[in-house]
Parts: C-alpha cells; sequence; structure tokens
C-alpha cells in the first residue's frame, strides 16, 4: 500500500487545494544485501562519533555545515522549515503552459497528487480545466530542504506531478568530447534514405507493458537457479584465467583450425557445391607455415 | 571454445577475446584472421603508425554492423599503450581553450596492433603530421576518389597526371589503393611545413589538372560535380582529417587493404589491370618488394615556396 510522502496544497490565485504527494514511480531494481563471506552474517552499517567511537542515536544526529574554519553549524529540520513556511506547505503554480514546451530530459521523478478527502471538487475542477485547456501547470515547492521545480499534468482525471531539474544542472552537449567525432561523419543521400527505412519499419505505438527489465529477470532467475541448489553458477573470475598465457600466435592457429573443422562439417552452401574436400585442401595450404 | 584469454605477443602480456566471432560474414573472415593479418603486417606497418594520433574504426559486430570512430585512446588500454596529443581542437575551430586536448592511442610496436585488432578496430586512420607537433605534416596526401562511374582505373590515370606535375618540380610520390575505391598518392616531406602549404600545393595541382583535364579531374567537393570523374581531395592535408594507414584492412565485403603499389602498377592498373589487394596477398607482397611506402618517413623534400 503505497504511502504519502508530503501533505500541502496545491496554490493558485486565491485557490487552495489540499493534496498528498505518492511516489508513481516504485523502482523494481533487484535489492542485494551486504554479507560477510566469511561467516554468511549480515553487514550492519553503525553510526559512530568520530571523537570516541561510540554510537551516535539516529534521534541525535543534526544537519552540519562545514565553515571554512573547519568548524560546523548544526542546523535542525525545524529552522530549515522556518525559512519558508508558505512554501514549505504549499506547491505554487507559477504559470501555465503548453506540455510539448518542456524537454523529456528535465523531468525528474514522477509523483501523484492526491486530493484530501473533504476537498475532492476543487482538485477535480482543476484537473478538468487543465485537460479542456490540454496545459501544463509550471509550480514550485520545498519538499526535504530543496525547492524544486514541477510540472504537473492532467491525467485521466487526476492530477501527476513531476519534479524537474534545473537548467544549470542539465549537463551540456559541449562538454562531452566523444561527441566531436561525429563532426568528421560524412552522410550520403543513400544511407540516410535506408536508415529512414529500417526507422519506419520499426514504427510502433509507444506500449509501456511491453519494455521489461530484462536485466531484473535474469538476475532473478539467477537467484532462483542458486535456491534451487546450482551451485557452479559464478562466471570464471578474468583473474583465474589470467594464470595460463599462451603464446597469441598459437591462439590464432588453434581459433583458425576450429573454423575450418567447422567448415568441413558444415560446408557453406555456396562452396558446397561439387567439392568440398578440394576447396578445404586449397585453404591451409598457402601462409600457414610463416 | 575460449571466450576470453590471456596470450603473450612481442613480451607483453594482452588480454584477447571471441576470436571465432566472424567480421566478415560474406567470405567467413574472423576475429583471428584479422588479429593473425595485423601482427604479421606489423614489421612493415608499424613505421606508418609510430608517434602518430591513432583514430580506430572499430567494427564490434563485424562489417555488415555499426561501426564507430575511437579518437579518445580508450581508459580501458593496458598501461604499456602510449598515448599523444591529437590533432583534434586548432584553437581556429572555435574550440573552447580551456577545453582538454584529445589523448589518442600511439601504437609503436607488434602488440600494440594486436590489442587494437583485438577490439575489432579493421581501420586505422592517421594525420599527416606526428603527434609531438600536429601542426606540422611530415606528408601531403593527394586522396583520389572516383565519383561512380569511374573506378581505380580512372584514379590510376590522374595519379600518373600527378606524378609528372611532381616530377617536373622534382618532387616524389609514392601510390597505394585506399583499400576501398580509390587511392592516395603521399608526397614526403620530413622537413619544416605548414598545413595550410600543404594544402594549399595540393589543392593548385589538383586545379592545375581539372584545367588541363575537364573530363576526368574535378576538385571541388561538391557531390554533383563529380559523377564519373576522379576528385583530387586537397583537403584531406588539413590538420585534423585523418587519411587510411598504409596496410590497414578495410570493412569491405572481402578483408582488402591499403596497399602501397608500384609505379608500374600503377601504370598497369591505368590499362585497367585490377588493383584490390587482400591480406593473404598483401603480406605475399611485402616478402617481395618490402615496405614500398618505407621512403614516406624518411625522404626529405621541399614543397617550391609560394611566390
Amino acid at each position: 500500500m503505497p504511502r504519502a510522502i508530503w501533505s500541502g496544497s496545491i496554490s493558485f490565485g486565491l485557490v487552495n487545494i489540499p493534496i498528498k504527494l505518492f511516489s508513481a514511480v516504485s523502482k523494481k531494481t533487484v535489492r542485494f544485501n551486504q554479507i560477510d563471506s566469511q561467516t554468511g552474517a549480515r553487514v550492519k552499517q553503525k553510526r559512530v562519533s568520530a571523537l570516541d567511537g561510540s554510537d551516535v542515536d539516529y534521534d541525535d544526529i543534526v544537519k552540519g555545515y562545514e565553515l571554512p574554519s573547519g568548524e560546523y553549524v548544526t542546523i535542525t529540520q525545524e529552522e530549515l522549515d522556518a525559512l519558508d513556511p508558505d512554501a514549505v506547505r504549499t506547491i505554487d503554480i507559477l504559470e501555465f503552459i503548453d506540455l510539448d514546451e518542456i524537454d523529456p530530459m528535465y523531468y525528474d521523478s514522477a509523483y501523484h497528487l492526491v486530493p484530501d478527502p473533504t476537498t475532492v471538487k476543487p482538485y477535480k475542477l482543476l484537473a478538468e480545466a487543465m485537460a479542456a485547456a490540454n496545459k501544463v501547470a509550471i509550480a514550485r515547492f520545498v519538499m526535504r530542504t530543496k525547492q524544486y521545480l514541477a510540472a504537473i499534468r492532467p491525467q485521466d482525471g487526476t492530477l501527476v506531478l513531476s519534479t524537474m531539474v534545473y537548467a544549470d544542472e542539465l549537463v551540456a552537449r559541449s562538454e562531452i568530447d566523444e561527441f566531436d567525432a561525429l563532426e568528421d561523419v560524412k552522410i550520403e543521400k543513400k544511407e540516410l534514405a535506408m536508415a529512414e527505412q529500417l526507422i519506419a519499419s520499426l514504427d510502433a505505438d509507444f506500449d509501456s507493458g511491453r519494455h521489461v527489465d530484462t536485466y531484473r529477470e535474469a538476475v532473478l532467475e539467477l537467484i532462483d537457479r542458486k535456491v534451487a541448489g546450482e551451485t557452479d553458477l559464478v562466471a570464471s573470475a578474468p583473474e583465474e584465467t589470467e594464470n595460463k598465457v599462451v603464446d597469441l600466435m598459437a591462439a590464432l592457429e588453434a581459433s583458425v583450425a576450429q573454423a575450418k573443422d567447422a567448415k568441413k562439417r558444415h560446408p557453406a552452401s555456396k562452396k558446397a557445391s561439387g567439392k568440398a574436400s578440394a576447396a578445404a585442401k586449397k585453404k591451409p595450404a598457402k601462409k600457414k607455415s610463416a | 571454445m575460449v571466450e576470453r584469454q590471456t596470450v603473450e605477443i612481442g613480451g607483453r602480456k594482452l588480454s584477447i577475446s571471441n576470436l571465432d566471432k566472424v567480421l566478415y560474414p560474406v567470405v567467413g573472415f574472423t576475429k583471428a584472421q584479422v588479429i593473425d593479418y595485423y601482427v604479421r603486417i606489423a614489421p612493415y606497418m608499424l613505421p606508418h603508425l609510430e608517434g602518430r594520433a591513432l583514430t580506430m574504426r572499430r567494427w564490434p559486430n563485424g562489417v555488415n554492423e555499426t561501426s564507430f570512430f575511437e579518437k579518445r585512446s580508450p581508459t580501458h588500454r593496458p598501461d604499456w599503450i602510449s598515448t599523444v596529443i591529437g590533432p583534434e581542437r586548432s584553437p581556429s575551430a572555435g574550440a573552447k581553450p580551456d577545453k582538454k586536448p584529445i589523448e589518442y592511442t600511439m601504437i609503436d610496436e607488434i602488440a600494440g596492433l594486436a590489442w587494437t585488432a583485438n577490439l575489432a578496430a579493421i581501420e586505422l586512420h592517421t594525420p599527416m603530421s606526428l603527434g609531438i607537433d600536429a601542426d606540422t605534416p611530415t606528408m601531403v596526401v593527394f586522396d583520389l576518389d572516383p565519383g561512380s562511374p569511374a573506378t581505380i582505373i580512372e584514379c590510376c590515370q590522374v595519379a600518373l597526371e600527378i606524378r609528372e606535375v611532381l616530377d617536373a618540380l622534382s618532387l616524389e610520390a609514392f601510390a597505394k589503393t585506399s583499400g576501398s575505391k580509390g587511392m592516395q598518392l603521399y608526397v614526403p616531406l620530413n622537413s619544416p611545413h605548414t598545413q595550410a602549404t600543404a594544402s594549399s600545393f595540393a589543392h593548385a595541382v589538383a586545379q592545375l589538372l581539372q584545367k588541363q583535364l575537364p573530363k576526368l579531374v574535378v576538385s571541388q567537393m561538391t557531390k554533383s560535380v563529380r559523377k564519373g570523374k576522379v576528385f583530387i581531395d586537397w583537403s584531406q592535408n588539413s590538420r585534423h582529417k585523418t587519411t587510411i594507414t598504409p596496410y590497414s584492412m578495410r570493412a569491405k565485403d572481402r578483408p582488402t587493404v591499403s596497399t602501397p603499389l608500384t609505379w608500374d602498377e600503377v601504370a598497369e592498373g591505368a590499362n585497367g589491370e585490377p588493383l584490390t589487394f587482400e591480406t593473404a596477398e598483401v603480406l605475399e607482397r611485402v616478402e617481395e618488394y618490402g615496405d614500398l611506402f618505407e621512403p614516406t618517413q624518411t625522404l626529405v623534400q621541399q614543397l617550391p615556396s609560394p611566390q
């Protein structure tokens, strides 16, 4: 059962709509615990004081901001909340814009905006008016000491909120040197036409349910197999093979010989017609001995 | 079948993988055969790589699949692979001055060639200059690119014409196939020249030949005017451009090689003698001829000074 992670109200003009924020995403990455490989025991993290190594109670922990002098100013959550008491409890709608004005790169996390049971009407009114106008609200609010920019969109009669990164948090393309390689590439008309054809052949409507995290499934399957008692599942570590160093030319010859063997067993359809043995004989003669 | 193994070559240890992978599906040429070629050609090819910033073009899934250029030397390189600061980022190109210059791979030993081959870097491209002095080209290149239906036959005819012009200036030139459709002529300099000089010299020769042989030669990049003619690409002499290195394989249907030629062969090529060489033939040729391009690294010549 999902739980609210923030509560407050949407505020625009004179209207105030109490809401709660529910995370719209529950990440399904496989979670691992840390285990001591010697004993099999769980590894625990302890918060200890740098002063004498004694345990520090979670309730006793406050935030500290380091000063140039090396001293710390400590700040409590209450003090942070008191900075901007209005912002802390409200999602301020700044403006309404068209959805396609926002580059998807700006979106960060998605949340459901859930109305308070006593004030569902203004919520529904806002959702439907925004849907009718086909608009998205840009809003600002504070959550956990950070001020967020957010986009609020109507979706099937409810509202969803996506936090957004600030423009100065996006990494500029010019900071990534690897893009420079594109400058030298010449593209022929024919190549472009072929690529477009390929794209057209994969044209589909987006069905998010079709795309699943195959890596996660592979990890879960590995865990299942381990539970079922298959033991030798760990891929041999590179350190092991490091020990047996062979001469490169010997490795190459082994590989080439193997390829020829395979060819003899399954002669390629083109060359197979007639004299498979002659073809096989012709190949190795020339440069093998060098 | 061994997926990944550690091998020894030229006194270095090297991890190689997927030897049996077919990189040229039409002829079933495997990665093992690519590495084998590069190791055997190394004594002849290394002088043309040494000291130069290498641009690798890699086909990890074979020549029919996508490829990518790799200029920045991969961080996973063995610690014995050296690097040089590359020709990219001339201040005039508008790059931010505080931007880090690109560290390119530099290959100067046989194990290095085995390493790049293992990365499926089928094509190796190098600039005309050395890494220590990216502003000084050690040679001039004439890149002869035939516009269909012209072929390497027309390229050879143009190469002979260029050679006559160079002869008149007492300059010696060396010809190789590109391993693809065209060919290149290198004029060794190995003396102080700038890219601007090299480039304008090549441009002038190209324009001269276009004037003399308007039906055969074109000196402009514009695709539409190149049909049936040989484009003398003089712009390959600019600082950031690279050209296929002598003895590099090409990612074609068959394992062809950018092959140094004798001038007799160029003359025969102008008469229609086929000039496509694959790895096995090239290995036989170097046994017979040695490195026909050896003078490109040593011969000292001067371009005529501009009026």
